[in-house]
């Protein structure tokens, strides 16, 4: 296994953490969610695209909810995750506080778990039922986002809005369909059961049906695979069957998650932005039939790696983490210059600038009007500045290969809040301090 | 797919590739792309001057006669699709759909053939079709030069059989691409001829060895054709909405089955 | 690819090798071998010496070993000739002008066969060459696919075929110019007639029989103007120019229609490889350095400008085909070849339209030299593209 190092100013480095998830085995992966302060000292957490591990994942999995940060961003993906959108009713910042705080409190404890309450039985019952009388954490994580809309429309929210936060665009290759695009907020609930996410969303819109009108939704998941021969974990596969992540900043690497993701003092940002970050979605269909029937080789070349072991091309031996060397193939004569990889990201110390955070899920829904499978990708990436992260890495992409195989139907720019410091404290709780403070 | 990337995969199949066809089999695919290339040119010869006529009709406000051309004049158009959408600006431009915007036919920025059957099926009205007219012929005449100019990647040739039958098979069998006029089996026509045509001129190259393969290829055509027949009215085809669910299905499986097996072309060619 | 360097011509080949080394020596060892390899200048082979007198060869019959093989032309007659080397109809190298009592090399990479050989005056008997297979021959067989060749070939073919169904229609026109007792029209029809002809000349000119009877000056005959078999464009030309008229020119012309439409179904049936695309085009250029520039093939309507444009646009078109190729490959050989193409069309610009007569010989120089240049670049492109 030889991952390379890349020059310091480069965010994608995870090697030590390979190495020793592969000293320690299997070890390494138990109960990898909980007690992560506790665990951090000896074992390190997984990778965060990472295939979620079979038969490793508990239903006492616990993501504590407390922190600098919201959870499920450098967490670990368990094997299910979805965005649902929303359009929020608030016409004062105290109508917005109380949606916040509502918010807060059943996250709170969706993600610690506990025993539901029984009401009389002449009244609907205070929960779907659907995971049984007792909550199990199950390593969830629910992580809330504002669109710009919430700004734009509210005058005493617009002044604050973060810089970068605005309206997707369409990119040349999308088709936007209006009813899967934008919304006031997102919710991303991920967790190992898919039960556990559908009951979660279930409960925040039952709870919250006041302020908040479900827009759209899109569920996904991470394929379990088997724990790995040799303890090498390997990234999980989209469903065009290449590995999805490789090339993934270290989310384990707090320094590395501060220049990349996190939005700290001095990026120009609000004041109560800080601790948030960009999250980009997208929902992008696959063309699963046609890409079934694209040689292999087409299929590769599109890609920039091998298919199997999805090493680089130009080290078609070396293994998924092989770092590789365009500067020693600058004619795309191994890996093509309008290769994936390559355009997304060309190893040079400026496209190290244009890192992000990528936590996709794959999608299956249904069947297509002319009978084709509903497949793709629930495209989730944070970062701390959207312009250089998504929206650069994307404008690179415009016009690949690939673009022929998939479609982008879907999605949006979103702000992912700052997290909960504590039991006394609220998501938003700096914004609706900064609205409150404003003149 | 873009130009760029044509010479990027045809310079480095050059490179990358080891696998000996025999020089004279590889060769010989010159001479079929050749008149590969002669077909497209006439088709374009064709469709600028079917546009030229459509649009008129368009500006002059004439929606009977605009109407009557409409399908027509795209079937030049559906023949060309594999060479034509390699320059995807224009693709866009000519025959791209409602779906592709986000705000669906009330985007401004929604072009071409289909803004023009909107406006002339569900508005009855040549009203606002002026200027989408005369981009769409500018646009038109602009791809009949620029692929008059262009060297036919032989693998974006051979795999164009199947790019056609994989644009049937996953957005018009189900009646979306015409969806206002329902000329969806012009359409229909003009992709099965346009992969017919390439299976034709590389038919001679694998026929040896390949007779099994041509035997089913040449069967799912003929049950596409022989479907299509029995919906013929005057030179073209009667309303996609006539098409009954049973013929529906039977032309969706020869559709699918041609595109699983026209996609092995490029291979059986040695052209990965 | 034929041999650039008779002693007297200083070769570009030398400086193009060097920067193309610098450049690549960052790029590895393959493509450095090539430069390593040009840098020594091409390979000769083994020297074979050829006597044409006024009635033949001397030797009329060789055997030599596939691979490259230098000739050392001696003529030994008392006309100007030239010399070719036929597979069947078809050129496969040839050597034009050479001047009674000179001697000129040509340098040929033969393939296995049986080929004939010219021996000056048309009606001379032809010798023959049997090259036999050789250690190089046999690993030739291992080259590289083929497969990123067949977009620019079947584009050049479909050029070819546009050019040579243009050739049999504009030949009409001067047919039908003829008939008609037009003489004025005739002339202009015989300018344009020639247009398309010339374009496809560089592949036109490997169908030596056709070519023998579409395109021959008088010069080649016996008896000059004056011959028999005098026939074609130029005794066409002949009979408009100088004689200033059409009378007895239609015989010629639907001969002339005959043989272009013949032409062009034997075009159709040409199988054209890889290197023919700039092999051709070179060799175009070095008969056009070494003959038709100097001299002028129009002797009679000096319209020789025309002839020249459109040679090169046809040459231009082979050779483009192949930039894509070229530039991932050897960016400066790419460069050098579009500069050559760009300097040529530069020199021909500057004489204008201008009848040839009034073109001097210092003019002619440098046009000449324009095209020596061009073809010692397009020479390069085989090798910088693993051709050879």
């Amino acid at each position: 296994m030889s991952r390379d190092r890349l020059a310091d100013a480069s965010a994608s480095v995870d090697e030590n953490r390979r190495q020793v998830l592969k000293g320690l085995g299997l070890a390494a992966f138990g109960c990898p969610f909980a007690g992560a302060a506790a665990q951090a000292a000896t074992a390190p957490a997984r990778h965060m695209t990472d295939a979620p591990v079979a038969n490793v994942a508990s239903a006492e999995d616990r993501v504590p909810f407390f922190g600098k940060h919201q959870a499920g961003i450098t967490t670990p993906r368990p094997a299910n995750g979805m965005i649902a959108a929303f359009d929020v009713i608030a016409e004062t910042p105290d109508d917005l506080e109380a949606l916040l705080k509502l918010i807060t409190n059943r996250i709170a404890f969706l993600t610690e778990g506990g025993t539901l309450p029984e009401l009389d039985p002449r009244l609907p019952p205070a929960d779907s039922g659907i995971v049984g009388p007792v909550v199990k954490p199950d390593a969830l994580t629910i992580t809330v986002s504002l669109g710009s809309s919430l700004f734009d429309g509210r005058e005493w929210l617009k002044p604050l809005k973060p810089r970068h936060l605005s309206r997707m665009k369409k990119f040349p290759n999308d088709a936007l369909d209006a009813a899967l695009c934008h919304g006031d907020i997102t919710i991303q609930i991920c967790a190992n059961t898919q039960d556990t996410t559908i009951h979660a969303l279930r409960d925040i819109i039952k709870n919250t049906s006041r302020h908040l009108t479900l827009k759209w939704k899109q569920e996904g998941n991470v394929p379990v695979i088997l724990p790995p021969l040799g303890g090498v974990a390997e990234s999980a596969r989209n469903y065009l069957g290449f590995r999805d992540g490789t090339a993934n900043p270290d989310s384990g690497d707090e320094a590395v998650m501060e220049r990349v993701v996190w939005v700290g003092a001095g990026r120009g940002e609000p004041e109560w932005a800080v601790g948030g970050a960009y999250q980009a979605v997208r929902i992008i269909r696959n063309f699963v039939e046609r890409w079934d029937r694209t040689p292999l080789k087409e299929q590769e070349r599109i890609f920039g790696r091998t298919k199997m072991g999805g090493a680089p091309l130009d080290k078609p031996e070396a293994g998924e983490f092989a770092t590789p060397d365009y500067a020693a193939d600058p004619e795309g004569k191994l890996t093509p210059l309008d290769s994936h990889i390559r355009l997304a990201n060309d190893r040079t110390p400026a496209a190290a600038e244009n890192t992000i955070l990528r936590r996709p899920f794959n999608y299956s829904n249904g069947v297509t009007k002319s009978g084709q499978l509903d497949q793709g990708l629930l495209f989730i990436c944070y970062q701390g500045d959207l312009e250089k992260g998504f929206i650069t890495v994307q404008r690179r992409l415009d016009g690949e290969p690939l673009e022929e195989y998939i479609k982008p139907i879907g999605g949006g720019y979103f702000y992912t809040l700052p997290g909960v410091r504590d039991a006394s404290d609220y998501l938003g709780s700096t914004l609706i301090a900064a609205v409150r403070k404003a003149p | 797919m873009t130009i760029k990337h044509l010479f990027g995969a045809t310079a480095l199949s050059f490179f990358l590739t080891t696998s000996a066809f025999a020089e004279s089999a590889t060769l010989d695919l010159v001479e079929p792309i050749a008149e590969y290339k002669i077909y497209v040119s006439e088709k374009l010869e064709k469709l600028v001057e079917d546009t030229t006529a459509f649009t008129a009709a368009v500006k002059a406000g004439d929606v009977a006669k605009a109407k009557a051309l409409f399908a027509p004049t795209r079937l030049s158009y559906e023949a060309i699709e594999p060479i034509a959408e390699l320059f995807s600006d224009l693709d866009v431009a000519i025959d791209s759909r409602a779906d592709d915007y986000e705000k669906a036919e009330a985007d401004p920025e929604f072009p071409g053939f289909h803004r023009i059957e909107y406006g002339l099926w569900e508005k009855n009205s040549t009203a606002e079709l002026g200027p989408v007219a005369d981009k769409l012929l500018a646009d038109v005449t602009e791809l009949s030069k620029r692929i008059n100019d262009l060297t036919f990647p032989p693998e974006k040739v051979v795999g164009g059989a199947a790019v056609l039958m994989e644009e049937v098979a996953a957005t018009k069998i189900s009646g979306e691409e015409d969806r206002y006029s329902h000329t969806d089996l012009w359409d229909f026509r003009g992709n099965f001829d346009g992969a017919y045509k390439i299976v034709e001129l590389v038919r001679p190259l694998i026929e040896k060895k390949e007779g099994a393969f041509l035997k089913t290829v040449d069967a799912n055509f003929a049950k596409v054709d022989t479907i299509l027949a029995k919906y013929k009215e005057g030179d073209g085809y009667v309303t996609y909405e006539k098409l009954t669910e049973d013929d529906r299905k039977v032309l969706s499986t020869a559709v699918n089955t041609l595109a699983e097996d026209l996609s092995t072309l490029r291979g059986k060619l040695g052209l990965d | 690819m034929s041999n650039p360097g008779s002693a007297t011509r200083p070769s570009r080949l030398m400086p193009l090798a060097v920067a193309g080394a610098a450049a690549l020596a960052v790029a590895g060892g393959t493509l450095f071998y090539y430069a390593a390899k040009t840098a020594k200048g091409p390979e000769k082979g083994a020297v074979y010496t050829v006597t044409v007198n006024a009635k033949g060869c001397e030797p009329n019959t060789l055997t030599v070993p596939a691979g490259r093989t230098t000739f050392e032309i001696v003529n030994a007659s008392d006309r100007t000739l030239e010399w070719e080397i036929l597979d069947g109809v078809m050129v496969v190298e040839e050597r034009e002008n050479i001047a009674p009592g000179f001697r000129s090399s040509l340098t040929a990479k033969l393939n296995p066969g049986t080929f004939e050989i010219a021996c000056g005056l048309l009606s001379n008997p032809r010798g023959t060459l049997t090259v036999t297979p050789s250690a190089s021959s046999e690993a030739e067989k291992t080259k590289p696919p083929l497969k990123a060749f067949i977009g620019p070939l079947s584009e050049y073919r479909v050029y070819i075929g546009l050019q040579s169904s243009a050739l049999v229609k504009d030949t009409q026109k001067l047919a039908d110019a003829i008939k008609a007792g037009d003489l004025n029209g005739a002339r202009l029809a015989y300018v344009a007639a020639r247009l398309p002809y010339k374009r496809i000349e560089s592949v036109s000119s490997r169908i030596a029989d056709l070519e023998n009877r579409i395109d021959p000056v008088a010069a080649y005959f016996e008896k000059r103007e004056d011959d028999p078999g005098f026939a074609g464009f130029h005794r066409i030309e002949y009979g408009l120019y100088s004689l200033n008229s059409t009378d007895g020119l239609a015989p010629f012309a639907d001969a002339l229609v005959a043989d272009v439409t013949a032409l062009k179904a034997r075009l159709k049936e040409m199988k054209l490889v890889p290197e023919d695309l700039a092999t051709s085009a070179a060799r175009q250029a070095r008969r056009l350095a070494e003959d038709t520039v100097p001299n002028g093939d129009n002797r009679y309507g000096f319209t020789d400008l025309a002839d020249f444009t459109a040679n090169l646009d046809g040459m231009e078109k082979s050779v483009s085909l192949l930039y894509p190729l070229i530039e991932v490959a050897k960016p400066d050989v790419a460069k050098a070849v579009k500069d050559g193409f760009a300097d040529t069309r530069a020199a021909l610009v500057m004489s204008g339209n201008a009848s040839y007569q009034t073109v001097d010989t210092a003019t002619r120089k440098k046009l000449s030299a324009a095209f020596t240049t061009l073809a010692e670049r397009i020479e390069t492109i085989n090798t910088a593209i693993g051709m050879e």
